[in-house]
């Protein structure tokens, strides 16, 4: 089984580096990663937080953007190409298809947020402003990444590229206004109401899981718990979203 | 160029794109001309920052950072007239809500609240909400303190934020001898002299010693001239005569040891006009 979801991720991350898309978004991320030094020549005070944190949220918008334009293409490409009903007519279960996909992508954002993440401490390094805390934050955002490449995919099997990504953007808004829910519940009278709004609060992927920037930018140090338990979340979500995605998958009709 | 598009369609285009360029290029120019000089910048319509770190998805950091940037910039053009109007709304309510522990858009925006818009208050408020957010950074109860004794001469004031300062860990040396000093400013010696005395006794630096020694010296001079005087004030009410000498205060019970002067000495009475005074000369001569 693993040796048929390595074939499909070895050659989903084929395909994928070989998207033009991936090249342009990563030009424009060194490009933004850099444009933070002139940036920060503006300013009265300490430049390092500026840079800091425009390198990170360059990461974060270009690793998002990645997972969301490749990921959502993933299945429904397959589709569109019907090079599908080669790979279904080999000995291949559907769920492996599935997961391969995703495992191709997870590694195509590895080799993305590296070469960010490269650039963005060549920099700090350079500067001398490097600050090892940054990892992760960095490690943070990977794992973002790969939630959304899970919802990408997951909507990739039931809709058009165009509908996925708007699905998806959708739910990385969601994901990060999920605490404006709490406060809204706190407001309401009606005790189903609330119910409902906890009950939302905690099914909707909360990506402010993943979010450490601004603790790591100001030098708060980081509990290693708080990663494993990111993690934790990661692999538990990940899993229901890719489940899905795979039960999706098994009954889609292909024609 | 219609010549052009048809003899070399790619060439043509080019040009095409080119001439749409320049012509926006030039059409913004007009615009920028056009706009009236001082006009209200339409980030003032901002938001307050609660509202915006909603709206940021994450990026708080980054659009505090956008924001403040932009401030120094906007706050710096003297031409643009009624552009402190809106200063407390973007540093108190916009930047600093957006990222409470951003420390530069305290010091900056107190400092042109203070230096620009002669608004201390104001910079104190801001300062206040620094302090608050950030109780480990000596740094900013440092300024509201140094504003409050620079600029608006309270030194009781500055002698709150400094001692506030001074409890920070990694809080520069000078903190605790302006606290110190803020004493000696608002006429409270002794306590000064209690401040001085303790970092004259607690460092090791020779500079810091001596910087402390000269100020222990002349208060220790100004607290025994005050005690003195009180205490034969005091026997002259009593006995209806000032004492002979100063040891008679000890002995009607007045004072209970008389003080030497800083230089182990006693000091100098005058039995007919009652005055004491000091043999030397003051070191800092305040």
């Amino acid at each position: 089984m693993l040796a048929r979801i390595n074939a499909i991720a070895l050659n989903t991350f084929r395909e994928a580096i070989r998207h033009r898309i991936l090249y342009l978004l990563l030009i424009f991320a060194v490009a933004m990663i850099s444009f933070a030094q002139i940036l920060s020549l503006v300013t009265v005070g300490s430049e390092e937080k500026i840079i800091k944190d425009f390198g990170l949220a360059t990461i974060d918008i270009f690793g998002v953007l990645t997972a969301v334009f490749i990921g959502i293409g993933l299945v429904s490409r397959e589709i569109e190409r019907r090079t599908v009903y080669t790979l279904l007519a080999k000995p291949l279960h559907r769920f492996e298809f599935i997961l391969g996909k995703f495992a191709g992508l997870a590694l195509t954002l590895v080799v993305n947020t590296s070469v960010m993440t490269a650039w963005f401490f060549l920099v700090l390094l350079l500067k001398g402003m490097f600050d090892a805390n940054l990892a992760a934050a960095v490690l943070l955002l990977y794992f973002q990444f790969l939630l959304i490449t899970a919802i990408a995919v997951l909507f990739s099997c039931l809709s058009t590229p165009i509908l996925a990504s708007v699905m998806t953007l959708a739910l990385y808004v969601i994901g990060h206004l999920l605490w404006s829910l709490d406060l809204l519940a706190v407001r309401l009278t009606a005790t189903w109401g609330k119910a409902f709004c906890r009950v939302l609060y905690l099914v909707l992927p909360n990506l402010g899981t993943f979010d450490i920037k601004g603790e790591v930018v100001h030098g708060v140090p980081i509990d290693a718990a708080r990663i494993a338990w990111a993690a934790a979340y990661l692999v538990l979500y990940g899993s229901a979203i890719l489940g899905t995605a795979c039960a999706l998958f098994e009954r889609k009709e292909l024609q | 160029m219609a010549r052009a598009l048809a003899l070399n369609p790619r060439r043509g285009m080019a040009l095409c794109a080119l001439t749409g360029l320049l012509l926006a290029v030039l059409v913004q120019g007009r615009l920028e001309a056009s706009r009236p000089a001082g006009a209200v910048h339409p980030l003032l319509y901002l938001p307050s920052g609660k509202y915006l770190r909603a709206v940021s998805l994450g990026f708080d950091g980054l659009v505090a950072d956008m924001i403040y940037l932009w401030s120094i910039q906007y706050y710096g053009n003297f031409d643009i007239k009624d552009r402190y109007s809106y200063l407390e709304h973007i540093y108190g309510q916009v930047i600093t809500e957006l990222d409470p522990h951003y420390l530069d858009p305290y010091l900056v925006g107190a400092l042109i609240m203070s230096a620009e818009a002669r608004q201390p208050e104001m910079a104190l408020r801001l300062l206040d909400k620094g302090v608050n957010n950030n109780p480990d950074q000596w740094i900013v109860a440092f300024e509201a303190g140094f504003l409050c004794y620079d600029e608006l001469h309270d030194y009781k004031r500055a002698a709150y934020y400094f001692r506030r300062a001074s409890e920070i860990p990694g809080a520069h040396p000078l903190v605790r001898r302006l606290y110190a000093e803020m004493y000696n400013r608002a006429g409270d010696k002794r306590t000064s002299l209690k401040e001085w005395s303790e970092i004259y006794d607690s460092s090791d630096d020779p500079y810091v010693r001596n910087v402390a020694w000269n100020h222990v010296h002349d208060l220790k001079v100004d607290v025994d001239l005050h005690d003195l005087k009180e205490a034969v004030s005091r026997f002259s009410d009593k006995a209806g005569r000032p004492p002979a000498r100063l040891g008679e205060l000890v002995t009607a019970g007045i004072a209970g040891a008389l003080p030497l002067d800083p230089e182990e000495r006693d000091y100098l009475y005058d039995a007919r006009t009652g005055d004491v005074r000091y043999r030397g000369s003051l070191v800092l001569g305040r």
